[in-house]
């Protein structure tokens, strides 16, 4: 097929889907489902030709979008290795994210809408991977931020999900303020935004390389891939449905920032790779620690994508964009899968999300069970599964360029299998707590294969030599770049010695302390203070809500009564009374004397002499 | 040919809406529908049409020119009509939310229905008129003509406290006309020419400059004038009130397009005949612009009730019309004129939209509403992307104003504080965008316990198709842009590519001063 035709239907075939399902209206929503997986089938076909077809060569189309003056805007694709490889990621998550919500939304009353939510979500989405210009990537990144508030806010009905969607959004946009100020910038700066066009600019100029604008770039990232400070959406975006989690909070769209790290390379300063690295490691830890004081299922999966995002990240910012592509791939399935094994006991506990309530589930969902633990184990980094090759591949490049990140990064590996053995021991082993769960059982087919089918990938996917070609170039690069260390074999195998034992130590250690099944949190019950400080999270939420209704209310309030009182009641209400009251005035002058008259024309002959004579 | 249709698109709805009136109410209830039906139809095809027949290849200029003589030549005023690629959207502008406007008042149930009709089509044929008048006489003529029902529907059919409102209203707007008239006529007595032709006009301030301070006291004039029918900081304080008081389809006309006259003033008439005085005038120009983006976006923060909160954004979102002509720059005027278009039919939905949400909770209270989502799913769809559509998300037109309004100030670097602080714009937007979908749309129906008492309540086809019309159009530009852009190009380099390179000269000259010093 040709490649123009082929990009065209894989942008093109999820909107129309979405607006074929949002025109069948509400009467009709049964189709919904089945329309959004005939277009996730046709999208996945339609990737599998292109990748198959295309021999490593790029791939560009650009169009003239509108121009003024001399100012020309584009819309194009450029489709690479890294675009093809997001658009495979996403292709078959996607699709196994599509079959699983037919089960799980069954009984919703709105499928209609989460349908058409979720096909114009993945439209947006890949409108980013294969965009070839900043403008583009923004119009996209503005598109999959407004999807995303419709689907977090699908049960509209629901307070949680009011405050999540508006979080989200709103404090995206706060980072798409930077971003998009950045991309205006290097829009000036380079005549285009198109992202080769400036690679070359760069190439041949490196002095073109800003600072400031790379740093108002970034904002982008850390709004959307949720790095700190702007992490405090993620977690909240969790009252959205749990496919929803799977494929915009998990896979793909959290990692859209960290897609668009590796597109802008070329634009950012070494000092703002620095503190990329820096803060990712400190995300890494830090969503590591929140991870222990909380409850819901979901909520522990949300900080562990924060510190996985935060491990991508860092590596980012130590040099490595093709090793952080790489984390992101194999993240992307395992956590999809993290998800929807979630979503299943969540189906089967009647959404039920408390890990204290749940336990003893691996009897009554023994493939659920199965499928959770190796995605489990590909997160923690266990030799032989897909997170094994990139967490080992992010630590041995660590290692090479910066020792004290390495450390942080190992200590996050342990972190992480300490939180997911607190999630597994306690969910799934020893007696079930509550009625929920002891009714828990097995979901239906059409939910279990989705979670095979990606424990499978969870598994194998980190073999990345058995790639198809067109895919993982860069990927491969990196890897060869490490490869070729000095020490390389040392290096390595001191990787593995300490990655196995920290996650070796972390479930072993989870075990021990919070036993099988346990009914209530062991840490909260010994050691209260600990859990309340993990619990505050540095307390940034507090400060901007404190911020939002203390500072932010009281200046708008302030300004409503300037508008309304100064404004309005004063100076345009005074303002007429004053012409009144010079009414009054000059009619008093009109007394209709003589005298009063005559001595009026004596003071205006004076005032006349003054300005006449210059005194005045 | 095409120039009479130009002419009909405004004497067919002015012919229609005086017969409404004149014709007794008894004749059939349906008669006076498929008048008013046809009178808003009609300038609408027209527009449409003559959109199509618009050559985009010719030099810029005005095409489907018609000069009728008036009587008045002694005094070089004629009816002078046509089109050129700046005023061609604000004349599809002005027929499309006029068709959405006067369709939804066909149903809108209210006393004296005919007249209320007829009084909205006249607005429509002076709308029609304003932006297809090349003569500055009629240009303004026309604009008055459009005010006055105005006005005179907020006496009526207004809100609480009309008369008090409609007052304020009338004596500010008419201040700020009667500024811009003494501008417009200073304009044509210093010029020298001896008529009132834009193209005259145009002509023969190119042949003959006028000074800078002639420049300057003049744009002065039309700047506050103007200003103050566009609601520009400190002088917005008429809108809200007027808006809230005003009937919905009146609120929508007047707010859509109406209020376009004064930015439409400014980018086609003021600045490219006074490009000195503009210059002038640019610090106040920007300073007001944030003004009515930061203070007024914080003001919009505070509301609770829906119309006030529609109103004051839609007074926010007239700074950045004011910062893009500051910028003096072809790519500047590009993102008014899609801003215009984009605002006026974003506002005008939103009000509409707004009255059919007080139909079903009887409150424009914001904190009184909830739960709109269960009520009537359609209408929260439209309501949601409406919102969606006035604080910028990319697909429609509105993203597409601003962003090239950001871009044309990201281009100078002496206004890269103006950047910082204009796009603070878009974060303020969302939190109050967000906060009242969050109000209206989610949560649980108010007054209702469980989830079977909800009774469906939701929209009506006419309200859907005006909402599509309006809606449709905005997701077309945001989409397309090119369909305005090429034929608006040739124009908005005519008139502003010159100004330019005039401005670098005088940044350069400044420069040097400042070297020299």
């Amino acid at each position: 097929m040709d490649p123009l035709n082929a990009l065209l239907g894989i942008l093109f075939i999820p909107l129309l889907a979405s607006l074929v399902i949002v025109l069948l209206g509400s009467k009709r929503s049964k189709a919904g489902p089945l329309i959004a997986i005939f277009a996730s089938i046709g999208l996945l076909l339609l990737t599998l030709s292109l990748i198959s077809n295309e021999i490593g060569e790029a791939v560009r189309f650009s169009w003239e979008w509108f121009r003024f003056g001399d100012h020309t805007f584009e819309l194009g694709f450029l489709f690479d290795n890294i675009s093809a490889t997001m658009l495979a990621m996403i292709a078959v998550v996607g699709l196994f994210i599509t079959i699983f919500s037919l089960g799980y939304m069954s009984d919703d009353q709105a499928k209609g809408r989460f349908f058409a939510g979720l096909s114009f979500f993945m439209f947006s989405m890949l409108g980013i991977v294969l965009a070839d210009n900043l403008i583009m990537v923004f119009v996209f990144w503005e598109l999959v931020g407004f999807s995303s508030y419709m689907l977090i806010g699908h049960y509209f009905q629901n307070e949680e999900a009011k405050l999540a969607s508006k979080k989200a959004f709103i404090v995206n946009r706060i980072g798409d303020f930077g971003f998009l100020l950045g991309i205006l910038l290097t829009f000036w700066q380079f005549g285009t935004t198109n992202i080769e066009a400036i690679a070359m600019a760069v190439g041949m100029d490196a002095s073109t390389i800003n600072t400031f604008i790379g740093a108002l770039l970034i904002c982008g990232f850390i709004g959307k891939s949720a790095q700190f400070p702007l992490h405090v959406w993620l977690p909240d975006a969790m009252a959205g449905p749990t496919p929803v989690s799977a494929l915009i909070h998990a896979a793909t769209m959290v990692a859209a920032g960290i897609y668009l790290l590796i597109r802008i390379d070329v634009l950012l300063a070494p000092r703002i790779l620095t503190f990329i690295a820096y803060l990712g490691a400190f995300v890494a830890l830090f969503a590591g620690f929140c991870a222990y004081a909380q409850n819901d299922i979901k909520r522990i999966l949300a900080y562990s994508t924060l510190s996985q995002l935060g491990y991508m990240a860092s590596i980012f910012g130590l040099g490595f964009p093709g090793i952080a592509l790489f984390h992101l791939i194999t993240h992307a399935f395992f956590k999809a899968l993290l998800f929807l094994g979630a979503g299943a006991v969540i189906h089967a506990c009647h959404h039920e999300q408390s890990i204290f309530k749940m336990g003893g589930l691996y009897k009554k969902m023994p493939t659920t069970t199965v499928c959770f633990i190796i995605g489990t184990l590909a997160l923690c980094g266990v030799y032989g599964f897909s997170g094994f090759y990139s967490k080992d591949a992010i630590l041995i490049a660590s290692y090479g360029v910066q020792v004290e990140l390495f450390y942080v990064l190992v200590f996050g590996a342990l972190m992480t299998a300490g939180y997911m053995g607190r999630l597994v021991w306690t969910a799934f082993f020893g007696k079930a707590n509550s009625e929920k769960a002891l009714q828990a059982h097995e979901v239906g087919f059409n939910m279990l294969l989705p979670l095979i089918v990606l424990a499978i990938f969870s598994i194998f996917v980190g073999l990345n030599h058995y790639w198809p070609f067109a895919l993982g170039g860069t990927i491969s690069a990196d890897l060869d770049t490490i490869h070729h260390m000095d020490g390389y074999k040392s290096i390595h195998k001191l990787v593995v010695i300490l990655g196995s034992t920290a996650w070796i130590l972390g479930l072993l250690g989870s075990l021990l302390f919070y036993g099988l099944g346990n009914k209530e949190d062991l840490l909260q019950k010994r050691a209260p203070s600990v859990f309340a400080f993990l619990k505050g999270r540095l307390w940034i939420d507090e400060i901007y809500s404190y911020y939002v209704n203390k500072i932010q209310r009281s200046v708008s309030n302030f300004l409503n009564f300037f508008d309304v009182v100064i404004l309005r009641g004063i100076l345009i209400r005074g303002g007429s009374g004053l012409v009144g009251a010079l009414g009054v005035g000059l009619r008093m002058l009109h007394v209709g004397k003589l005298n009063a008259y005559s001595i009026w024309f004596l003071f205006a002959l004076l005032f006349i002499y003054l300005v006449a004579s210059g005194t005045l | 040919m095409d120039s009479q249709l130009l002419f009909s698109a405004i004497w067919v709805p002015f012919i229609f809406g005086s017969s409404l009136a004149l014709i007794p109410s008894k004749v059939g209830s349906k008669a006076y529908k498929w008048i008013s039906l046809a009178g808003c139809l009609w300038p609408f095809l027209v527009a449409w049409y003559l959109f199509f027949q618009f050559e985009d290849g010719l030099q810029g200029g005005y095409q489907f020119e018609f000069l009728q003589s008036t009587g008045l030549d002694s005094l070089g005023i004629y009816l002078h009509l046509g089109l050129n690629g700046i005023s061609l959207p604000l004349f599809i502008l002005a027929a499309t939310v006029g068709l959405a406007a006067i369709f939804y008042a066909l149903h809108s149930h209210a006393d004296r229905i005919q007249l209320y009709l007829s009084l909205l089509l006249i607005m429509l044929s002076g709308l029609m008129g304003t932006f297809s008048s090349i003569d500055l006489f009629f240009f303004y003529f026309f604009h008055e003509f459009a005010l006055i029902p105005s006005f005179i529907m907020i006496m009526i059919w207004g809100g609480v406290a009309r008369y008090a409102i409609a007052l304020e209203m009338t004596i500010y707007l008419t201040l700020g006309a009667l500024l811009s008239l003494v501008g417009l006529i200073a304009l044509y007595q210093q010029s020298g020419a001896d008529t009132f032709s834009m193209l005259a006009l145009s002509n023969a301030l190119a042949e003959r400059p006028l000074t800078e301070t002639i420049e300057s006291n003049i744009f002065a004039l039309l700047f506050f004038g103007l200003g103050i029918l566009v609601s520009l900081f400190p002088f917005h304080s008429w809108a809200p009130k007027g808006y809230a008081a005003a009937p919905s389809s009146a609120a929508m006309l007047h707010a859509g397009v109406l209020k376009k006259f004064g930015l439409y003033g400014l980018l086609q008439i003021a600045i490219p005949l006074l490009p000195m005085g503009a210059f002038a005038w640019s610090p106040w120009l920007i300073t007001l612009g944030l003004c009515n983006i930061v203070i007024i976006g914080l003001v919009t923060m505070a509301q609770k009730d829906l119309k006030q909160m529609i109103s004051y954004s839609s007074v926010m979102h007239m700074g950045y019309a004011f910062l893009g002509l500051a910028t003096f720059s072809v790519l500047g005027a590009g993102g008014v004129l899609l801003l215009l278009v984009a605002h006026g039919l974003s506002v005008a939905l939103l009000f509409m939209l707004s009255t059919s949400i007080y139909k079903r909770f009887a409150t424009f209270d914001m904190s009184e509403m909830g739960g709109l989502g269960k009520i009537a799913p359609n209408l929260s769809v439209f309501f949601v992307l409406a919102i969606m559509a006035s604080i910028g998300l990319p697909g429609f037109a509105n993203f597409l104003g601003e962003f090239v309004i950001f871009a044309a100030i990201a281009e100078h670097e002496s206004l890269r504080w103006v950047l910082f602080v204009s796009a603070l714009g878009i974060m303020i937007s969302a939190i109050y965008g967000l906060r009242s979908i969050g109000n209206v749309v989610f949560g649980t129906p108010v007054k209702c316990n469980s989830e079977e008492e909800v009774e469906l309540n939701d929209m009506k086809m006419f309200e859907k198709l005006p909402a599509l019309l309006l809606l449709g159009s905005l997701m077309i530009i945001g989409i397309f842009p090119k369909l305005f852009s090429d034929k608006a190009n040739r124009d908005l380099m005519h008139l502003y590519g010159d100004q330019e390179m005039v401005l670098e000269e005088i940044s350069r000259s400044d420069e040097n001063q400042n070297l020299n010093d």
